[in-house]
């Protein structure tokens, strides 16, 4: 074997090497890594919601919390929440398909999870070009700072599972998922219902914080 | 299991005309948990060396009142990066890559869950590393010159702060550590399901080795622990790339934030490095002692009591900071309260040897030296939790001379234990066993030679981190010994450089089972085949390869 192909295949092939008895192990050893992978990053998010409340619960005594000419957290982010659960629905709908064996359906449903997820991140930005306009800069206040950064801590994970989405996309236009084999869908979305979860908290937390 | 000898066919060496880069290139993109367990153990030592040597320079600097030889500047550097090294360039990929090679063998699996993923982590741990040694030759430091992060493995706020860390060390610093940190996390999840979805037949859970049993609770701490440092290093990121003022008093943000976000991971880690060597100890003591551990059930309570007291006992490194009577009460409470369970593992082991025919080989011989010095290293561990006490001896070298117990003396005389112990199973070949023991009495005197007076100038109020000191306050000759100590200890390193490398070259062969052992590591050949084990193994007991040597008393009959 060359070595070029030796770089190509770095994973055993299913062969009485195969390090799982069977898929099914397969499945679920990759189903607690994902958990695992959640609370890892669920952790991440803990500890800045967690630096968010002790610099909120001790503000500038001069000029509160949110400095008087800022304004509040802008509206739009009320339908970038609607539009991120939208798409956390479409996505159980399309495992729900793929498991009733409808994979037309399915593929439809997960392109259009894609498609709400690649809005929220729209609507995400314009948010964030709302405030900047207003005049709220990373360095101006840390109502600002707080703001960016834990919406772009989001943002960022977001970004990152649209990716492996629109990789789950296209293998089920190639009909990858079956009813019985489909663990990247799951993978998916659970990492998708998670940032869902983690904005609504997010958003809660900013939004209590900035009144 | 199969025989031996089929083991060895399939187990036949690369032939020695293949050019050395395939092999090279076999090393780089390998998936295989034994081949990358050996990359990080042989990462580790290299590092383990280099920040040993800037630990000498300091002792050096130290060895006589008023030294010049090392400037003030380059002093604070040696000992940043000799603590970040240590920890997390040391005893994180030696710790996790010794349970990356171990962890499949014990349960006996074919491999880790997720074989690419364990590469993946890996090369981020190395890409870190580099990243973080770059900065000698990369970083711009105070006057615009090539300079190594200089703000203390802590890197409290505000000395990280733009004004205080001019140019970008410490960027080096963050980045250097939170990607190899994205390393260690990956790492855990993979030992976290390797050990839960991954064990043989009949490997109950209370049948799993201890050492699994602890790299379980290490994974668990990690991924606990790990994405705290994370995001609390996003936000010095952002303090000083982008002008926030999360750390910044001045402007409403906390410096005390940093602290108890740094400790949150800081005293964990502690825990993440210390619970691997508990691991090796109670896998090496019961061979060497000719018995099974005594009381396997409380030690895996113990274990994981340990793993979740660690979380939270944090604030016993802030009692300087002035939290209040009752928070440090609380802290001093916990502190003391997680010295039961890991008391409970030292009486285990002494339980284990009592009564047993010891033999003292070199891994018994480390991880005997491991339990006594460890139990010293809790003791003033158990001072410092005393608040008024630690008020006294706070940044003295009192807490350098008890966390070098508990580092040098604990973890790292496990890992030699460790490393002497699986050494033939992983190569094939037998450690020396006089170089081994001369080794062992090199770095046990010389540790102490070091470390031990380290008690006497901190209470004598020597500050820790000063690189100098005025003469006739009565600190000269233990300083003078402390740094003597450190050529003994560097006797200790090279025999133990030379011993691996002459005994890779021509060491007596190892067999399977050179030590007459119990798990199933000792199964397989040595070095074991690519799949670990042609048939998978069944574990009948908490000593399987027992239950097969001696049919006529298995230990499954008295489970």
């Amino acid at each position: 074997m060359g070595r070029l192909s030796r770089i190509l295949h770095l994973e055993w092939d299913g062969d009485t090497r195969d390090a799982f008895s069977d898929s099914h192990a397969r499945f679920q050893a990759g189903r607690m890594g994902m958990w695992l992978f959640l609370i890892t990053l669920g952790i991440l998010f803990a500890s800045t919601i967690f630096a968010f409340v002790v610099v909120r619960l001790q503000p500038d005594p001069a000029t509160g919390w949110r400095p008087t000419d800022e304004p509040g957290i802008p509206g739009i982010l009320l339908i970038s929440t609607a539009v991120l659960l939208a798409s956390s629905w479409t996505l159980t709908r399309a495992s729900a398909a793929i498991v009733g064996d409808q994979r037309r359906q399915g593929r439809q449903w997960i392109e259009r999870s894609l498609i709400l997820g690649s809005l929220f991140l729209v609507l995400q930005a314009v948010g964030w070009i709302d405030m900047w306009r207003a005049g709220v800069y990373i360095d101006s206040s840390l109502y600002g700072w707080t703001f960016y950064v834990l919406t772009g801590l989001h943002a960022v994970h977001v970004l990152g599972g649209l990716i492996p989405m629109g990789v789950v996309a296209a293998r089920a236009r190639r009909g990858t998922y079956s009813r019985l084999s489909h663990s990247g869908l799951t993978y998916c979305s659970m990492y998708w219902h998670f940032l869902a979860g983690v904005w609504i908290v997010l958003y809660l937390t900013l939004w209590l914080g900035s009144m | 299991m199969t025989s031996p000898n089929q083991h060895q066919q399939s187990a036949a060496k690369p032939e020695p005309t293949r050019a050395l880069a395939d092999r090279l290139c076999d090393w780089v993109v390998t998936v295989d948990h034994k081949k990358l367990g050996i990359m990080y153990v042989a990462a580790g030592i290299i590092f383990f060396v280099v920040a040993g040597l800037e630990g000498a320079a300091m002792r050096a600097q130290l060895a006589k009142p008023g030294n010049d030889l090392i400037d003030p500047a380059t002093f604070n550097q040696l000992f940043t990066m000799h603590g970040t090294t240590m920890v997390f360039l040391v005893g994180m990929p030696i710790l996790l890559g010794m349970g990356n090679y171990l962890i499949p063998l014990m349960v006996g699996a074919r491999d880790m869950a997720f074989p690419r993923l364990n590469a993946f982590g890996f090369w981020l741990f190395i890409f870190g590393a580099v990243l973080l040694y770059f900065s000698y030759i990369g970083a711009t430091g105070l006057y615009g010159t090539a300079a190594a992060p200089d703000v203390g493995w802590f890197a409290y706020a505000p000395l990280t702060s733009r004004t205080f860390s001019r140019g970008n060390a410490t960027e080096y610093w963050v980045l250097g550590i939170m990607v190899s940190g994205f390393g260690s996390i990956t790492t855990a999840i993979n030992l976290i399901t390797t050990s839960l979805c991954m064990r043989c037949p009949g490997m109950t859970l209370m049948r799993m080795p201890l050492m699994v049993w602890m790299m379980l609770v290490v994974g668990v701490l990690v991924i606990t622990a790990l994405p705290v440092l994370t995001a609390s290093q996003v936000m010095l990121l952002f303090d000083r790339q982008l002008g926030a003022h999360f750390f910044d008093t001045e402007a409403a943000g906390s410096a005390v934030l940093w602290q108890h976000l740094f400790w949150f991971f800081g005293h964990p880690e502690v825990y993440i490095l210390v619970l691997p060597a508990f691991g090796f100890v109670s896998e090496i003591i019961p061979v060497f002692s000719r018995k099974v551990i005594f009381g396997y059930p409380l030690m895996v309570a113990a274990t994981v009591a340990i793993g979740f007291i660690s979380l939270g006992v944090w604030a016993h490194h802030m009692f300087a900071v002035g939290l209040g009577p009752e928070l440090n009460a609380f802290f001093a409470a916990s502190t003391f309260l997680i010295s039961v369970p890991t008391g409970i593992k030292v009486f285990n082991w002494m339980g284990t040897m009592v009564g047993g025919r010891i033999r003292f080989d070199s891994p018994m011989l480390f991880c005997t030296g491991f339990v006594a010095m460890f139990v010293l290293g809790g003791l003033t561990g158990v001072m410092l939790a005393v608040v008024p006490f630690d008020w006294q001896l706070s940044d003295s070298y009192f807490v350098v001379a008890h966390f070098h117990y508990v580092l040098f003396g604990g973890v790292l005389l496990a890992i030699f234990g460790g490393i002497h112990f699986w050494f033939p199973k992983a190569f094939g070949k037998m450690l020396n066993e006089r170089l081994g023991k001369a080794t062992f009495w090199f770095l046990f005197i010389g540790f102490n030679l070091t470390f031990g007076p380290m008690h006497v100038m901190g209470i004598l109020g020597m500050p820790r981190r000063v690189y100098t000191f005025p003469p006739d306050r009565g600190l000269d000759l233990w300083n003078l010994i402390s740094s003597l100590g450190v050529l003994v200890q560097c006797a200790g390193v090279l025999c133990f450089v030379w011993n691996v490398i002459l005994s890779l070259r021509k060491g007596k062969p190892a067999g399977d089972d050179p030590w007459d052992a119990w798990t199933l590591e000792w199964a397989t050949t040595s070095p074991p085949p690519e799949w670990n084990f042609d048939r998978i193994p069944v574990a009948t007991s908490r000593r399987p390869l027992w239950d097969q040597k001696h049919p006529e008393d298995p230990d499954w009959k008295y489970e």
